[in-house]
């Protein structure tokens, strides 16, 4: 282990945590000063804060890495440790997500449309006065909700985007007996523990502005119409230092139109609301199974039955989760709490372990017979969101936005809550652990060594569940679902789940540690170790009848569709920036090549690098440019098989040969990838999942606009302003996107 | 937005500190960019591997397991070039999965498989690394979900010259996690 690291101790001599106390300081007046638009980034380059390359100048009593003036050798400042206030980790019960109400489509008032609704109301002084739309999505045929007379939605889900309050209304869609004792009618303030401070309104960002973090549940077959409405501040400057109040919510990882993708250009302003509509349908849908006669192609109905439903069951999915996508902050508004997750429901994952069908692969989750529920019972299927926190001195979330090669925070919470506890019954459970984290990479094992069983990767039940005793480093918004069986525990035990990554910066993980060395409490990373108690609370009521089958998922059979052509995308730093645009364009020292042109180019997503023709297969190989850095990298819109890691098929890890969209490629390592362009079409994005790498500008827009009216070749690319979206003409064309 | 006024104001939040550390940032940019563009180009990755012929024994409530079989493992040096005093990694990758294990004889003859069990981890470089990790183990004729775990300690050797793994050995044991790692409290 190194002597650069992140945080430093609690123990470190008072002069060092006064001196990193200052530098944290000055870094967030600059911070605050750069986010409230007072200095830009041209600014800060000419002051000496920022190098050209976009990086923080190592200046003691800035940067956290610059030479300490309290220490002998080459030691950082580091930062300051979070306060802890005397909170005990395992001291609080860990809370299930809250499940966001789901009503008819009827109470939506006004009613959804299929074009975006451009009805003018009056906007704030503050957003530039006169009159603008209220819906955000921008105008005209081309962001219409594609299929929307085929698939109409059928459900609603109403959110907002506001800013920390009490939880009043708290549904976790269990009984208080499976939420560790949680009484779901006492109001639930905004804390990351009850003993530490209430956090204040403009720090923290979450759907509905309350905690837990938020849950929706679907079903194939059942279309969603989900409206967000900005309730975030009109003044830009009132963001607490960091985030901002546009936003886009990226479904991660839908297969829809892009108009629901949450494109990262296609960003709202306060008061004004979004119509995501999720057909929840399977991929092929055009063209495999049409007639609707496969019962695995399915989704639950509510008296137990199937709806079956057109596409590949091959494709069906799972575990999803939602999150903001707004451009060059990403990173700064999820960490403010604007993700949840997504559980899709389907005739072969039910949500229902004692109907006996045939098709249902009664994994962990709940009885129908109990519950009433025909589909998607929580009581054994958990989501588990992980996300390292920091904050200041007086308790508050805090964020160090010129971190570029990643944020790193000290404290684990899961759910939001700082390390806490579960009580379990001894049987099976299915946990949906989603990284929810800016930059840190999680190792996940039990304190005891026992046996987990992977049977998810992303939004994808796996081929064969593959049984670990640690999983694979999980990078960020990589989904792992697993099943642990608490029966080989008497009641009165308790084991935990430990992360075994340990990180010295936000660029990689710098060591897996073995369990006996991250139980040590010797690691210089606080966030390594013990993050999760499970208390083993009793025995079940009822046998433990749910299932984990030999076969899960196979993947679907591409050996007969054509490989139409093959794409090369190379993530490095040192990025070029060959297009200025205002609005479309960022400068950081983060990049991606595209088909070895000869330069890596920073963000701009009105520049098209890819433009596969729709109803084509293609291979895409993503390479890490460098050996100093790990990169998780996302493909929106379809799921993708992996062919092979660093030129192998033999290097795809048995829990990595089902179906994904995020892939870590490893320092110095590179992925081949095969994935379709079908059923929809739009603009879409490939980029770096280390949101701070994504921000600083490791994104690329590719897109499918050969599919037909109402889409142009090329795309024109959006321009959100609270008085309405208007289109300019893509900035750039990369040479081979066609 | 009168930029100019917020400007002011912005700077005159930054401590005094801050400002006067500002002198003399010409050099440090120059440095910083320099740096930033030689990262593109010197990523160096070395790529070996050894497969070790193992046995062992380990404790099981059907009795003591007798364990044989080769384990591969993949090494990759990588040279981290961002901070030149940072030691380069390898990522190492445990095959596990020709690993059997047998109890009893004849009628009583059980065998004991791994799964498709990989171990990756993360390590520093350097001439010798001790490793232990848990390995899951279940009967042939049953499924995942009546696996255990042993221990498995792995000592590497590591050509520091050619960046390559030469050698090491594997040693088995029982799971000693399975009682330090799990704790007691009291059921309300």
């Amino acid at each position: 282990m190194s002597d650069r690291n992140f945080f430093l101790s609690e123990k470190a001599s008072k002069a060092r945590l006064r001196e990193a106390e200052r530098a944290r300081q000055n870094r967030w007046d600059i911070i605050k000063a750069h986010s409230q638009g007072q200095v830009t980034r041209r600014d800060l380059i000419k002051m000496g804060v920022l190098t050209s390359a976009g990086l923080l100048v190592p200046i003691s009593g800035l940067s956290p890495f610059a030479r300490s003036a309290f220490a002998d050798s080459n030691i950082p400042t580091g930062l300051p440790p979070s306060p802890l206030f005397g909170v005990q980790p395992f001291s609080a019960p860990m809370p299930r997500f809250d499940v966001l109400p789901r009503d008819p489509v009827s109470v939506l008032n006004p009613t959804p449309t299929a074009q975006a609704n451009t009805t003018p109301q009056p906007v704030d002084p503050a957003l530039g006065g006169g009159t603008g739309p209220i819906e955000g999505r921008p105008p005209g045929p081309i962001w219409a909700h594609q299929q929307f007379t085929q698939l109409p939605p059928v459900i609603a889900i109403q959110a907002t985007m506001e800013g920390a309050k009490t939880n009043n209304v708290y549904n976790p869609g269990v009984p208080s007996l499976q939420n560790s004792g949680i009484n779901p009618a006492s109001p639930i303030p905004f804390k990351f523990h009850p003993g530490l401070p209430t956090q204040n309104v403009l720090k923290d960002w979450t759907y509905n502005g309350t905690i837990p973090p938020k849950l929706m549940l679907a079903r194939y077959g059942e279309p969603v119409l989900f409206r967000l409405s900005n309730k975030l501040p009109v003044n830009q400057n009132d963001n607490g230092g960091f985030g901002i109040h546009t936003i886009s919510t990226h479904e991660h990882n839908g297969h829809h139109g892009a108009e629901n993708d949450g494109f990262t250009g296609a960003f709202f302003f306060p008061n004004q609301f979004y119509d995501y509509h999720y057909p929840v349908v399977l991929a092929g849908r055009n063209t495999i199974n049409t007639t609707a006669t496969d019962a695995r192609a399915s989704g639950p109905t509510d008296a137990g039955g199937l709806n079956k439903i057109p596409g590949d069951w091959h494709e069906t999915m799972s575990t999803h989760w939602f999150h903001d996508h707004m451009f060059s902050f990403t990173a700064q508004n999820v960490y403010k709490g604007m993700a949840g997750m997504f559980n899709i429901y389907s005739g072969l994952d039910r949500g229902a372990e004692d109907i006996v069908d045939g098709v249902n692969l009664r994994l962990p989750s709940g009885r129908a017979s109990v519950s009433g529920k025909s589909w998607g019972n929580l009581d054994y299927d958990v989501n588990l969101m992980l996300a390292d926190k920091a904050w200041d001195a007086n308790g508050q979330l805090a964020f160090d936005k010129f971190e570029f090669d990643g944020f790193l925070g000290d404290q684990m919470t899961v759910n939001l809550t700082f390390k806490p506890f579960m009580e379990v019954e001894r049987r099976k459970y299915r946990f949906r652990i989603l990284n929810g984290s800016v930059s840190r990479f999680f190792k996940i094992a039990l304190s005891d060594g026992s046996p987990m069983i992977q049977i998810g990767n992303d939004g994808n039940l796996l081929p064969s569940p593959v049984v670990l005793t640690q999983l694979d480093e999980q990078g960020i918004a990589e989904r792992y679902d697993i099943v642990i069986d608490f029966s080989r525990y008497s009641v009165g035990q308790k084991v935990w789940m430990v992360n075994l990554a340990e990180h010295a910066d936000g660029k990689k993980v710098d060591k897996d540690l073995t369990i006996s060395e991250a139980l040590s409490g010797n690691s210089p990373d606080p966030c390594v170790g013990k993050f999760l108690e499970f208390r083993v609370a009793r025995n079940p009521a009822q046998p433990d009848i749910s299932q984990v089958p030999s076969t899960l998922i196979p993947n679907p059979d591409l050996s007969a569709i054509p490989v139409a052509r093959e794409r090369i995308f190379e993530f490095n730093r040192g990025a070029g920036q060959t297009t200025n645009d205002p609005v479309s364009s960022f400068f950081g020292p983060w990049g991606i090549e595209t088909d070895n042109q000869g330069g890596t180019l920073a963000a701009d997503f009105g520049r098209i690098s890819a433009a596969p023709r729709f109803g084509t297969r293609e291979v895409w190989t993503l390479k890490n440019g460098g050996g100093g850095w790990d990169h998780p990298i996302h493909i929106h819109f379809e799921e993708c098989q992996t062919l092979a890691r660093d030129g192998s098929a033999a290097n795809v890890p048995a829990w990595e040969r089902g179906r994904k969209d995020v892939w870590r490629l490893r320092p110095g390592g590179e992925v081949k990838i095969t994935l379709q362009f079908r059923d929809f079409g739009g603009m879409f994005m490939e980029h770096c999942h280390n949101t701070m790498h994504e921000d600083n500008a490791m994104l690329l827009r590719w897109e499918i606009d050969d599919g037909g009216a109402p889409f142009l070749r090329p795309l024109p690319t959006p321009r959100p302003t609270p008085q309405g979206v208007t289109f300019v003409a893509p900035t750039d064309i990369l040479p081979t996107a066609f | 937005m009168n930029t100019q006024v917020n400007i002011k104001t912005g700077r005159r939040r930054f401590t005094a500190n801050v400002l006067t550390l500002l002198v003399g940032v010409v050099a440090v940019l120059v440095l910083g960019h320099a740096s930033v563009q030689a990262q593109t180009t010197s990523t160096s990755t070395v790529d070996s591997s050894i497969t070790i012929k193992t046995n062992g024994t380990v404790s099981d409530p059907s009795g003591a397991i007798k364990l044989s079989g080769n384990v591969t493992i993949k090494c990759r040096r990588v040279i981290d070039n961002t901070v030149a005093t940072l030691p380069p990694l390898v990522l190492l990758d445990f095959d596990f999965s020709q690993l059997t294990g047998t109890t009893g004889t004849g009628k009583t003859l059980v065998t004991y498989v791994t799964g498709d069990n990989h171990v990756t981890a993360v390590r520093p470089f350097q001439a010798s690394d001790t490793i232990v990790v848990t390995v899951p183990y279940f009967d042939s004729t049953k499924d995942v979900l009546s696996a255990s775990s042993f221990l498995a300690t792995a000592t590497l050797n590591f050509d520091i010259s050619t960046g390559t793994l030469t050698s090491g050995t594997l040693t088995y044991g029982t799971n000693v996690f399975k009682s330090s790692g799990v704790g007691t409290f009291t059921v309300n």
